[in-house]
């Protein structure tokens, strides 16, 4: 062996890598197989059209370690879900949705899933052909022309050079008593291993273009450019309309917003002078004072001015909003006092509505009830004592900052007029927002009714029990 | 003639077994009793308590037992739906363990007689006078709900399962002594449109006897969970009674490696298919948060319902999801037998945790208890199967497909 | 090389098998070559005329589907017909049906395999094929509805410099990115691995350079080693253990997107095993009506034999009846439930304004697969392509349904609606038919459309299954 190696005509010939016989079926196949193993060789491969059975056994070939890669991977995919989920949704970046914790274990579960998935599915691909050496391009099998019927129908068997106990001839000789279809010398690929320039200079070219969307894209935003960006999408950035406060060339004066057309009622205008609606009566205001400015400005308005509904809300809002601002301010000290500290909560002192400008009835109280115990309750409690759900549930949590609600039986709720609290409701009152919008007037007015009944609860005599009532309670006083 | 002796002889039960059924029935029949007595004694002052955990608990171990023989009706059908042919020594033990199903059906008569008499308002809260029922939402729903309906529904599931398995059964020992392949035939024939009145019975038993408990609450996929289970149940209890059997030198010869790891593989399955469908369950009712549908979740997790709970996660499914993975695992049987009686006592947790939690807060009497009805129901169960397989051969000798199942092996997975 | 001998199929009957002998998958004596011959010729021999009429016809519907992907991106969403109180129209009828259809491939290369199904062997690379092409067709959808779909990578967990934030992981939509996301890959890489053995094929047959190189450079250098085999064997095993869960998986997420929400008709605990049922469904459906005519077009008939079709169509009619089931169990619950909600949405479906489209959806999924009951449907092509036809129209029409129905009648009676689309919303839909027609013509005729070193695997297998019964008797 080694002295032929030596001898220069043999050098010039192609590399040998050993014997390759061909077998019409995988029944010879495996017999051969058999036959070499036995004989020792361990460096030997048979090549098959489609998996043969048998054959790892009949050759020696040992397990794969593929499945524990692919095992490994998809736990570190797993980790890598669980704690890219976590830390994103929970640290980095928390915010609720559909009041779900931020730490959502069973909605995290799908994504985690899929990552396991996909982590081990990559890995059983990739790894299959990282542990199979391919692709490779170049193989000496391939040297021989009566291989290409290996992905046909044809078996072969190899028996490589490169094995310890290769001999040439023996192994020729074992080969050639397996009764093979043919049996040939498998030698070095000859063709030149450089790659065609044709195609390196296309992939350069490729790659050298690849840069020049990112270059140009990259140049963009880091520079300023004095001609105006180029609209892709014109009628979302040019919508043909007009904004309020804008100018106009349609009308004369130039104004896009219009003044009220004479002879003409806007929404809820007709609301504005009308104390059922306001809880005082605008007519009768007298003074202005700081705290009813505002108020009284709209009222005494022009009457044909646009509805300055909306705007009367926001502005009385605003003492509120600033009391929420002091409020936040002290949030640091624990011990702060009622609300009422802030000068604007006073309220504006109007003429306030003294009786109800609706009809008492039972119905209304019942209503008025139910309404109290929907919006009213949760704070200020069933009964009126300012100790509802939600400020219980503070105090369970102990903020210092936490306001208590008022209780309604304080004295100096009773010594408001009915349109007081109507207003309280209407526009909300230091942390209290308004309920204008969930409950009709007719609604609050039956609010306050109820709350009147509340407090005439805490300080009634027996005068105000119906005659036929009186010998029950009196009863009960006794049993007790 | 001494071959076909000892062939013979392997294919039936073990001697030792044979007589055990009557002794088991007893033991049986006692446990349930003293699982009666300790509800009884340990509720001595609630004495309506004690029954309603009696009757929750009777039915949970009813429900554990019978969904062995449901799974082994589907399993039987399915097999001639798909011609399949790996099964064939294996299958008439499971047609045994199907025909289970018409004497579970007796121990069922109690809760449905009980019912009739619209009597059975500790364990079914609708059960009673309409105006008597608390909730209106299950007010309007005694059109359904009712106890003539639910019996004669009841009854109709019952019969019909029974008309299956019997059908199926009685035609496997006629092919013992015919052979051939008509009858083979036939029973493919009908296979196809009873796996379909299957999945409907299955779904209308799941509803009526088990979420019916709670009967304000509802889950489209509770058939499918039942479904689920039962088959995770039965690929485990099919491994650990091969096990015995061949543990006492019967089947040898017909039940390989290869069988067990499909079986195994089954089970392995089925782990990760309940768990699918317990999660979407799961996570559809958490999600939407609707307070009619959480309500059921939340008596699983307040109070030591909790641990059950959250420990069916790991019990159910992490733990033999891991366990199973291997494909070396799967054909060892020892390794599988440790796995199997661990899919059986997690199968069991499964159907306690389906029907207990309705019958209030844990305690110690009433695990005491439950364990050893549930060891009663069981013995019982053991001994319906004893009975049955008396005296039959084990292997269906004659069934065309019988070569194929001798001559396969796994090449993967 | 080899000669082929085609037998008539209607002459072999094998999808009878006498108990205890299996017939054999295909027909017609085939030899190793003989099946290398036959695949190979669809991509070898020049394509017949239908097929560049086909092509004309369907890249032409491709590139109208695609200009108006540019007229939607340039003019907004507001050419489709989506408006309050429907704004999930079309385009997740659209995804959710493309989706569906996507879920045969993997089932019958993964889900079958583990049940050691040998006769998927002759139909998974064509379905495998056909299951990408309805991903791509279906991941379009959502990536044009997101209104700037130039900004659709916004949903993928990059860390982005402007933002600073991340995707919310609490949402089905995010759940859908990571399902479909990776079912499109994992699939890819099964049908790309599974392809490797026969890409080599056509290699080792090519006539000219660059078809050699081309198919060289595909197959990687496979030289059929039996070291290979073994890995890749088990790297197959272990994508179709992992794909096997995958696939019940993404309908499943699918269908969270819609029962997680509290939409009556939406909100119900069947839907993902329900989905998963309607999805192979919609599925087998395709796979019959595209390889019912690629049988007959390349003279498949020996490979895809009648015993394959009739499998497909009891598949069919099981996941046909599945299907049914859940509607009727649905119908149940709604009442059972006692809401009021649920109750309504359901009898809408059925007799509101949308009855047309839910009795179109019951007609066309629940009974007209019951035909297959009978042997003559089962095996007849012409039957098996129409009821197949009128299964991908039913599904469609049940997905339409679910999403159509409850949007626009739900808990407020005064923003209900009554949803029309427009003329865009159709031909967008019949676009993406063109891209998956397009995609699938291309496929027949440069790529393996039958798996050819597995359908040896089984040959081999029979052959010795064959000789071993012989020794018996």
């Amino acid at each position: 062996m080694s002295a032929k190696k030596t001898q220069p005509a043999v050098a010039e010939k192609p590399k040998s890598y050993g014997w390759m016989s061909e077998y019409v079926d995988e029944h010879s196949l495996l017999a051969a197989s058999r036959k070499v193993r036995d004989s020792g060789y361990t460096k030997t491969d048979a090549y098959t059209p489609f998996p043969v059975h048998g054959i790892d056994e009949a050759l020696g070939i040992k397990p794969t370690i593929l499945p524990f890669i692919v095992l490994c991977m998809g736990f570190v995919g797993l980790a890598a879900a669980a704690t890219m989920e976590i830390w994103m949704n929970a640290v980095s970046y928390p915010y609720i949705i559909s009041g779900k914790p931020m730490l959502s274990i069973p909605a995290f579960i799908p994504v985690i899933f899929e990552t396991t998935v996909l982590f081990s599915a990559f890995t059983t691909f990739f790894a299959m052909w990282g542990l199979n050496l391919l692709p490779r391009f170049s193989n000496p099998v391939f040297t021989n022309p009566r291989f290409d019927r290996v992905t046909n129908d044809r078996f072969f068997l190899h028996v490589d050079s490169r094995d310890k106990y290769f001999n040439r001839e023996s192994v020729r000789e074992l080969l050639a008593g397996t009764n093979p279809e043919s049996l040939e010398e498998v030698v070095e690929d000859s063709t030149p291993s450089k790659f065609p320039t044709i195609i390196w200079m296309g992939l350069a070219t490729l790659l050298v273009g690849s840069f020049v969307p990112a270059t140009i894209i990259a140049n963009m935003r880091a520079s300023n450019d004095e001609y105006p960006r180029w609209h892709v999408f014109f009628d979302m950035d040019f919508q043909p309309k007009k904004k309020a406060q804008s100018t106009t060339t349609i009308f004369a004066d130039g104004r896009t917003s219009r003044p009220q057309v004479p002879g003409t009622v806007a929404r809820g205008q007709l609301e504005e002078q009308d104390p059922f609606y306001l809880g005082y009566d605008p007519t009768k205001i007298a003074g202005i004072t700081p705290a009813n400015k505002v108020l009284l400005v709209s009222s005494q308005d022009e009457p044909k001015a646009p509805s300055l509904d909306a705007p009367v809300e926001d502005e009385a809002a605003k003492p509120a909003k600033e009391t929420e601002k002091a409020n936040d301010a002290k949030k640091e000290e624990p011990a702060t006092t009622a609300p009422a500290a802030a000068p604007a909560a006073a309220g504006p002192n109007l003429p306030w509505v003294t009786d109800f400008p609706v009809a008492v009835s039972s119905d209304m109280l019942v209503l008025g009830q139910k309404k109290f115990e929907i919006y009213c309750s949760v704070c200020h409690g069933v009964g009126g004592d300012g100790d509802g759900l939600v400020h219980r549930r503070a105090e369970q949590l102990q903020q210092g900052y936490w306001l208590p609600p008022t209780s309604l039986h304080d004295p100096r709720i009773r010594g408001q007029e009915v349109g007081n609290i109507f207003f309280t409701i209407s526009n909300g009152k230091g942390k209290m927002a308004n309920y204008a919008a969930v409950l009709t007037p007719k609604e609050r007015w039956a609010v306050v009714m109820y709350i009147r009944a509340l407090q005439r609860s805490r300080n009634a005599d027996i005068q105000d029990v119906p005659v036929d009532q009186r010998a029950k309670i009196e009863e009960v006083k006794k049993a007790d | 003639m001494t071959t076909h002796k000892t062939e013979s002889d392997s294919l039936k039960l073990p001697d030792a077994w044979q007589g055990k059924a009557y002794l088991l029935m007893a033991v049986g029949l006692g446990l349930i009793c003293v699982s009666g007595l300790i509800f009884f004694i340990g509720y001595s002052d609630a004495r309506a308590t004690a029954f309603k955990i009696f009757l929750h608990s009777y039915l949970a171990n009813f429900m554990y037992c019978l969904s062995f023989g449901i799974g082994a009706m589907f399993f039987v059908l399915i097999t001639f739906l798909t011609r399949a042919s790996w099964n064939a020594s294996v299958r008439r033990w499971a047609e045994i363990i199907s025909m289970t199903i018409p004497s579970m059906a007796i121990l069922f008569a109690p809760i449905l007689l009980m019912v009739l008499a619209n009597n059975a308002s500790p364990l079914y809260e609708w059960n009673q006078a309409k105006e008597d029922i608390r909730e209106t939402i299950v007010q309007q729903k005694v059109d359904y709900l009712n106890g003539p309906f639910f019996t004669a529904r009841a009854v109709i599931c019952l019969l019909l399962w029974t008309a299956i398995v019997t059908y199926y059964y009685k035609q496997s020992r006629r092919e013992d002594e015919t052979g051939g392949v008509d009858l083979t035939l036939a029973r493919q024939k009908w296979s196809g449109p009873l796996v379909m009145l299957f999945a409907l019975t299955v779904s209308m038993a799941a509803f009526d006897w088990i979420m019916s408990l709670d009967a304000d609450w509802f889950s489209t996929i509770f058939g499918v969970y039942l479904f689920s289970a039962s088959m995770f149940g039965f690929f485990a209890f099919m491994i650990v009674s091969f096990l015995l059997l061949q543990r006492n030198g019967k089947l040898k010869e017909y039940v390989n490696i290869e069988h067990y790891h499909d079986m195994a593989k089954f089970l392995f399955g089925f782990t990760m298919f309940w768990s699918y469908i317990a999660f979407s369950q799961l996570i559809l009712i958490w999600y939407a948060n609707i307070p009619e549908e959480t309500a059921w979740f939340k008596d699983r997790v307040e109070g030591d319902w909790a641990y059950l709970t959250y420990g069916s996660i790991a019990l159910h499914f992490a733990i033999p999801f891991l366990g199973l993975m291997s494909r070396h695992v799967r054909r060892h049987r020892t390794a599988l037998a440790f796995w199997a009686c661990w899919a059986l006592i997690a199968h069991w947790l499964d159907m306690t945790f389906l029907v207990m939690p309705n019958a209030g807060p844990v305690s110690m009497p009433m695990i005491l208890g439950h364990v050893l009805g549930g060891l009663g129901m069981f013995s019982i169960f053991s001994a319906m199967i004893l009975v049955r397989a008396s005296g039959v051969p084990l292997v269906a000798l004659r069934d065309p497909r019988l070569p194929e199942a001798m001559s396969y092996a796994n090449p993967l997975l | 090389m080899a000669s082929i001998t085609y037998s008539n199929p209607r002459e072999i009957d094998n999808t009878v098998d006498v108990p205890g002998r299996r017939s054999t998958l295909v027909t017609g004596n085939q030899t190793f070559s003989s099946v290398t011959e036959m695949v190979c010729r669809v991509a070898e021999a020049p394509q017949p005329t239908i097929w560049y009429v086909l092509f004309g016809f369907s890249s032409l519907t491709a590139l109208m589907f695609v200009s108006l992907i540019g007229y939607l991106i340039l003019t907004g969403v507001g050419i489709w017909g989506n408006m309050n109180p429907v704004f999930w129209a079309w385009p997740i009828v659209n995804f959710v049906f493309w989706v569906g259809i996507g879920h045969a491939g993997t089932l019958i290369s993964a889900i079958l395999f583990i049940f050691r199904q040998n006769w998927r062997t002759s139909i998974n690379r064509a379905a495998e094929a056909m299951t990408i092409f309805a991903v791509i067709c279906a991941a379009i959808y959502p990536g044009i509805h997101v209104g700037r779909a130039w900004l659709a990578f916004w949903m993928f967990p990059y860390p982005s410099l402007n933002l600073w934030m991340w995707p919310q992981f609490r949402s089905p939509l995010l759940w859908d990115v990571f399902a479909v996301g990776t079912y499109a890959s994992v699939s890819l890489l099964f049908w790309y691995m599974g392809m490797v053995p026969d890409i080599a094929t056509y290699r080792d047959r090519s006539k000219t350079p660059l078809r050699r190189f081309l198919y060289g450079l595909l197959s990687l250098g496979w030289t059929g080693s039996s070291r290979h085999w073994l890995r890749y064997e088990k790297a197959y095993t272990i994508l179709a253990a992992l794909a096997a869960p995958l696939v019940l998986s993404v309908h499943t997420v699918v269908s969270f997107d819609f029962a997680v929400s509290q939409v009556p008709g939406w909100h119900t605990t069947i839907f993902p095993p329900y989905f998963v049922a309607g999805a192979i469904f919609s599925g087998f459906a395709m796979v019959m009506t595209l390889l019912v005519p690629v049988r007959s077009i390349y003279k498949l008939e020996n490979l895809i034999t009648l015993r394959h079709l009739d499998n497909m169509n009891k598949i069919i009619l099981a996941t046909g009846s599945l299907v049914g089931l859940a509607y009727a169990t649905e119908f149940f619950i709604a009442w059972y439930s006692q809401n009021m909600f649920e109750s309504f949405a359901f009898m809408n479906r059925a007799f509101g304004p949308y009855w047309w489209a839910y009795w179109t959806m019951v007609s066309c999924n629940v009974i007209s697969p019951q035909l297959f009951w009978f042997k003559k449907c089962r095996t007849s092509p012409i039957i098996m392509v129409i009821i197949s036809i009128f299964v991908n129209i039913g599904m469609w029409f049940e997905r339409f349904v679910i999403t159509v129905t409850s949007l626009s009648r739900d808990f407020l009676p005064s923003s209900w609606g009554y949803y029309r689309p427009t003329m865009y919303d159709g031909l967008m839909f019949f676009g993406s038919f063109g891209v998956f027609l397009t995609l699938f013509l291309l496929f027949c005729r440069f790529l393996p459309v039958i798996a050819i070193s597995e359908i040896k695997g089984i040959l081999s297998i029979e052959a010795h299954r064959e000789a071993h019964s012989h020794d018996h008797h």
